[in-house]
């Protein structure tokens, strides 16, 4: 008995990679009186080696933190992290266990120390003091398992987000580690440099058994890996396999988090009392547990088709008109580059349009013309009557407002005040309409008014965000451009910027663009949608007819939401159904209806 | 706005030039700036002229690349040549009031330009030649001697190689703040000089945060990646000081001994 005993103690030791015991961080106050900040309160985990592990968890939740708790950048001040054996408080031996266990960071561009993509490889063995070609042997494999083999010689700087992060995963695994953990190493990718990412993830744990804790909030990432964990507020409040997880929808939310569409659709079904067995995760599942509840429909002369909720479109009223715009970056020098091909596009008065195509697809171009911050090299932009080219760039810029990608990053004020009042001081108002305005549009967006004696500098990120926002809004734009204003923000806090600014178009009539990679956001929140592929406006139409067109958006490599996804599927199962359901709500109503119109349900009970 | 600047010329090849070691090109370098500022008569100056006109052809470089570092200096070089025209004394040619141009004073500005024409282009090759990477390493290696005198020479290289790695990073960053600013309703192009200089705090204060943020999350990724200081560190690409650098060098000794020679019988 007592060996037996031993041997299974043993063997846990023996696997568990990572072992945390009741570790506790907490971040020294920053001015004197203050109280410091605890990040991580009593956390306590044992990964296996080989486990694929997803860690979920808003921003702010103390996922950052547990991070740089795994390899020492920071020692807990109570508690214990051991990696492989070794205790990371051990000073001696931490190169070991950052040798061991390798971390890759959030930013892309902030983790490349190099000038070559190679030389970049090759830092972590040049630390550890390994022969030149034995480096030299390191690099090449560790570049081939990423699949960025060509880009050896590459300058950093002339790749995309995704190359940028395989290398950063490259460079660790050149230290040849036996964990890798990402913090939140596909936050600030587009979904193709996110999927690239995981399918290398996935590579490095199934061939070469590397323990992977991937760090997101993206829920579609943590559907496929062994063990999901969820933290709130510096603790683990859930840990289980991905079904165990998202079976506790509630908790889930609580915790600021969102479940994949497939799995609230089938939450909202079983609501209303829809029998299902197990949780479906995917369209695959889904589609599987809906074969056995609808039964197929031979005849397809019913309404079924096209009883889809069809939204309200907003009446033709031309506000930006765009005829015939190309636009050539650099003409005439070496790195010249055409990057708009004729683009015809008209958007109307009060309505939302999505904007969707790759990146580099010329989405960011095309509305740095629309405020004239980019000149037409041909054709035509006119907003609101007024030529976006002429010299009333002060006007125009005061009609549209744009809001670039991580507008936060602009905050410059000593106040949160003097920063959103920046462009409104200069139109020459006197200060009770400042003041009047300012007040307004924090309002709108939830700012509380305290915060505007404050350092923008002292702000989360999620409300430095609404402040860069609060300062276009001041201008009181009649058209609002946002270029990606949900990157980088968990799912509570994309889902309230666009709460806001679908209130905003409600209620104050503003026009809005949005340039996204959500399509599940666009495909809730947009009346329009236009796709961009390689420079040229491919289609625009409205997001239900946009969104059907699966075959031509996979051509672009973008996605349709899960949902459209599952219709489709459906439809080609032999179900008479229609391929335009875009949200989880029209999900469910439509199949509800389906199943008490007794278009054939098999009963279960 | 900024636009794409390209940073260190590089262009690869396989030339002698190329594969010298750095410190053998940054020898080289001393040793012809040295002796550019020493020639003298018109036949010094022809044989440095063909001298520097073999490196060139050696480097394998075409030559209006080599050349082209001259353009952006093109100004500055007249100018400097120009003056001299005007502030030689000698046998005047031509006088209009208080100004004078003399014969002393033109072959004085057409020397000046020269030497400074054959600086540039020198210069330029040893850029041209030599990866920012290998660079920084020869710096690296020249400093270690002066380490027991307490100079950083790890810290140094790698300082500037990081400098190397990010301006292109933060330039790409000035222009978003600037095209961000401006959507704003920032002005940078009109207005009193002052005013012109105060419009770029906006630019300034956050790529001064962002920049600060960044060395941050780098020095936590190094950190992370086991950078402990230059002890004990390999480098992928060794840098080697080879028979053909010692050749090289001599071959450099001799041959600006050749060009001086004719002082010895003069």
């Amino acid at each position: 008995m007592i060996i037996g005993n031993t041997h299974c103690l043993y063997g846990e030791n023996m696997n568990a990679i990572i072992k945390a015991d009741n570790v506790y961080y907490e971040y020294m106050a920053q001015n004197e009186g203050d109280i410091a900040v605890q990040a991580v309160k009593g956390i306590s985990m044992s990964i296996r080696q080989g486990q694929f592990v997803v860690v979920l968890g808003r921003n702010g939740s103390g996922k950052s933190t547990l991070a740089r708790l795994l390899n020492g950048l920071l020692i807990p001040v109570k508690g214990t992290v051991i990696i492989d054996g070794i205790d990371t408080s051990n000073n001696e031996l931490i190169w070991e266990v950052r040798k061991t266990l390798g971390l890759v960071f959030q930013n892309p561009d902030n983790q490349i120390v190099a000038t070559t993509v190679e030389e970049d490889v090759a830092f972590g063995p040049e630390n550890l003091g390994i022969s030149p070609d034995d480096i030299r042997k390191r690099v090449d494999e560790s570049l081939k398992m990423v699949g960025m083999g060509e880009y050896s010689g590459y300058s950093p700087h002339m790749l995309s987000g995704g190359q940028k992060q395989r290398i950063a995963i490259a460079g660790i695994l050149a230290m040849e580690p036996k964990c890798i953990v990402l913090d939140e190493a596909t936050s600030m990718l587009d979904p193709r440099g996110r999927r690239e990412v995981m399918d290398v993830l996935k590579k490095l744990n199934r061939e070469k058994g590397i323990t992977i804790v991937h760090i997101t909030h993206h829920m579609e990432e943590a559907v496929e890996a062994d063990l999901v964990m969820v933290m709130e507020n510096g603790r683990l409040v859930l840990t289980g396999t991905p079904r165990q997880i998202f079976e506790n929808i509630e908790q889930i939310r609580k915790a600021g988090l969102d479940v994949p569409q497939i799995t609230a659709l089938a939450y909202d079904l079983k609501e209303k009392g829809v029998r299902m067995d197990k949780l479906p995760l995917n369209v695959n599942e889904m589609v599987n547990v809906l074969n056995g509840l609808i039964k197929r429909k031979n005849s397809d002369n019913t309404d079924s088709a096209r009883r889809h909720i069809v939204r309200e479109l907003k009446p033709e009223s031309p506000i930006i008109k765009v005829r015939d715009l190309s636009h050539v970056y650099m003409p005439g020098s070496a790195f010249e580059q055409k990057a708009l091909y004729d683009i015809n596009l008209t958007v109307n008065k009060g309505e939302i349009l999505g904007i969707i195509g790759q990146t580099g697809s010329g989405k960011s171009t095309l509305v740095q013309h629309f405020n004239g911050i980019l000149k037409a090299t041909s054709g035509s932009v006119e907003v609101d009557g007024l030529k976006a080219e002429g010299n009333d760039l002060k006007e125009l810029r005061q009609k549209v407002g744009l809001i670039f990608q991580y507008p936060e990053h602009q905050l410059f004020e000593e106040t949160v005040y003097k920063d959103i009042i920046f462009g409104l001081t200069k139109l020459g108002l006197d200060e009770e309409e400042i003041k009047k305005r300012v007040f307004h549009v924090i309002d709108i967006l939830g700012i509380s008014p305290e915060l505007l004696e404050k350092s923008p500098f002292e702000l989360s990120g999620g409300q430095k965000r609404r402040v860069a926002i609060a300062g276009v809004l001041v201008m009181k734009p009649k058209v609002l451009v946002l270029d990606e204003p949900t990157a980088g923000l968990d799912p509570q806090g994309s889902s309230e910027v666009f709460r806001l600014l679908s209130r905003l178009n409600r209620e104050e009539g503003t026009t809005i663009i949005i340039i996204s990679h959500n399509m599940e956001e666009v495909a809730a929140f947009c009346h329009r949608v236009a796709v961009m592929n390689k420079g040229r406006l491919v289609f625009c139409d409205t997001a239900a007819n946009v969104f059907s067109r699966y075959e031509e958006l996979k051509n672009y490599n973008l996605d349709i939401p899960k949902i459209t996804e599952l219709f489709r599927e459906l439809h080609n199962s032999g179900h008479d159904v229609p391929q335009n359901v875009l949200t989880v709500d029209e999900a469910k109503e439509f199949i509800i209806s389906m199943i008490n119109s007794g278009v054939g349900v098999r009963h279960n009970d | 706005m900024i636009n794409n600047v390209t940073l260190g010329q590089y262009i690869p090849g396989n030339s002698i030039l190329h594969r010298l070691d750095p410190r053998t090109k940054i020898f080289w370098t001393i040793l012809l700036m040295a002796a550019t500022f020493l020639i003298d008569s018109w036949a010094e100056y022809l044989m440095m002229g063909l001298f520097t006109l073999m490196l060139m052809l050696i480097s394998g470089v075409p030559i209006r690349q080599s050349v082209k570092g001259i353009k952006p200096l093109l100004f500055i070089l007249i100018f400097t040549a120009v003056l001299n025209i005007f502030f030689t004394g000698g046998t005047p040619i031509l006088a209009i009031g208080p100004v004078k141009v003399t014969y002393e004073g033109i072959f004085a500005a057409i020397k000046l330009f020269l030497r400074l024409v054959m600086l540039v282009i020198t210069a330029s090759l040893v850029t041209i030649t030599t990866t920012p990477m290998t660079m920084t390493d020869g710096i690296e290696k020249l400093l270690k001697p002066f380490e027991k005198i307490g100079v950083p020479a790890h810290e140094i290289a790698m300082m500037m190689s990081i400098a190397l790695r990010f301006i292109p990073t933060l330039l790409d960053e000035t222009n978003r703040i600037m095209k961000a600013q401006a959507s704003r309703g920032a002005n940078f192009d009109t207005g009193s000089i002052f005013s012109r200089i105060k419009s770029f705090i906006p630019v300034l204060v956050p790529l001064f945060v962002s920049a600060f943020k960044r060395a941050d999350e780098l020095a936590e990724a190094m950190e992370s990646r086991c950078y402990r200081g230059g002890k004990g560190r390999t480098r992928l690409k060794e840098i080697h000081y080879s028979k053909l650098d010692l050749s090289a060098s001599l071959a450099g000794i001799a041959l600006l001994g050749i060009i001086f020679s004719g002082r010895l019988f003069s």
